[in-house]
């Protein structure tokens, strides 16, 4: 299993070593005789590098995975939830880049690096509060043994955010090295395909733990809440080893 | 208890990703088993060092002066001793402390920024193995046979089987 893993992770790493390499090149490439064929595929490698890398490994998809396992749901609510985490995700990419950028143009990476650590800090609070809520749901679900619709939606939306306040890195990078090179329409696009590419992962990633609860929730029958409270039990403790280890560095 | 220990590995991989890619480039020469010179050049990936390059090169003249260099080392380079230069280098199947980096240099080379470093040459080759990879995940180490300038031996490159990241050995042949 553990070699198995290594091995999908060897081809995930050298996927993105040689997109991140090959998208590089190409924006550089660009002049104005070859920008629309060019700026099409870069968009074409940006959602690939988006999809590549949302597959590595990612708190965000743990935190889709633990609540899709725990609470019952459907195919089309773990698309719509891959989507909102994506276009948070490109949004803070975004709104970090140009605004460290513009507002403090030295000292970039420095700033960058503590402005992802609030950014994870804040995004491990909502996690923990998440995880609260979803343990304190599961105990009203087993005294009501009925929820409502509209409470489930607003914790899809918690979720969402929590996940996607964190700016990806990777995203970042690209929007910089566009703002760099003067292409900054582009520098937005790519962060809007790579998300779009990333949503689609984050999504499967949310797809199968739906499958995966509605094994499991046969077996339970009736004690279904059970599930939601052990997944918001280790949805708490994946936000606090994320405050923990955000503190830590 | 098997439980407890698949969610904490769980935690673990599904952490983080690498978002910054290093080639590393040893220069090594070996005589009767011992090693002589040790010098590594890491080149970051060409997005990260236009991010970096903005920073260092700060009169942008695309090289670095002495007050440049310092700030890079100062700031940047001496600070990777927290995770051992993402480099473990093992005698007799113990992990040592990575060496205190000398003669550090850093330079641009196609855009891209480069490290340059030496450590204590004398290994014996026979029983020491080089792995470059970063715990965190955040950064990927890349190695390939045909970055490795060897002279006196011959290195062998292969996968490093570390369960929740990813990276590369070196060893002698």
């Amino acid at each position: 299993m553990i070699e198995w893993y290594n091995q999908i992770l060897k081809q995930l790493v050298v996927l993105q070593y040689q997109l991140n390499s090959y998208i590089s090149s190409t924006i550089r490439s660009l002049n104005d005789e070859n920008m629309y064929q060019t700026s099409f595929l870069i968009l074409g490698i940006a959602f690939l590098y988006g999809l590549i890398h949302a597959a590595g490994p990612g708190h965000g998809k743990a935190l889709v995975a633990l609540y899709f396992t725990s609470n019952k749901s459907n195919y089309k609510k773990a698309f719509k939830m891959g989507y909102m985490i994506s276009v948070t995700h490109a949004i803070s990419a975004l709104v970090f880049t140009f605004g460290i950028f513009y507002i403090l143009k030295t000292m970039f990476r420095r700033n960058f690096t503590e402005m992802s650590m609030i950014a994870m800090q804040i995004s491990a609070v909502m996690i923990i509060c998440v995880g609260l809520y979803l343990m304190y749901n599961g105990y009203q679900s087993k005294k009501v043994k009925e929820k409502t619709l509209q409470k489930q939606t607003k914790s899809e939306y918690i979720v969402a955010l929590s996940a996607g306040i964190v700016p990806c890195p990777g995203v970042m990078t690209i929007v910089l090295f566009c703002i760099v090179l003067k292409q900054y329409t582009l520098g937005v696009l790519a962060a809007i395909t790579m998300s779009i590419g990333m949503g689609l992962t984050i999504s499967v990633a949310g797809i199968l733990s739906i499958l995966l609860n509605k094994k499991t929730s046969s077996l339970l029958d009736s004690k279904g809440y059970i599930l939601e409270i052990i997944g918001g039990v280790l949805i708490l403790v994946l936000g606090l080893f994320l405050f923990t280890s955000v503190g830590h560095k | 208890m098997k439980i407890l220990i698949s969610f904490i590995l769980l935690f673990n991989i599904l952490y983080a990703h690498p978002h910054t890619f290093i080639e590393v480039y040893p220069t090594i020469s070996v005589k009767n088993n011992t090693t002589q010179k040790i010098n590594f050049v890491w080149k970051l990936d060409e997005m990260t060092s236009s991010m970096l390059i903005m920073e260092f090169d700060t009169n942008m003249d695309g090289k670095f002066d002495t007050k440049e260099l310092s700030y890079i080392e100062e700031n940047y380079f001496r600070a990777l001793n927290d995770y051992n230069f993402y480099t473990d280098i093992t005698i007799k199947s113990k992990i040592q402390k990575f060496p205190n980096p000398k003669n550090f240099n850093a330079f641009i080379e196609n855009n891209k920024l480069c490290y340059s470093f030496d450590i204590d040459p004398k290994l014996n080759v026979q029983n020491t193995l080089f792995d470059f990879g970063d715990t965190d995940f955040f950064i990927a180490m890349i190695l390939k046979k045909e970055f490795i300038t060897i002279t006196g031996s011959e290195a062998l490159v292969s996968d490093l089987d570390n369960d929740f990241y990813f990276g590369y050995r070196l060893e002698f042949k």
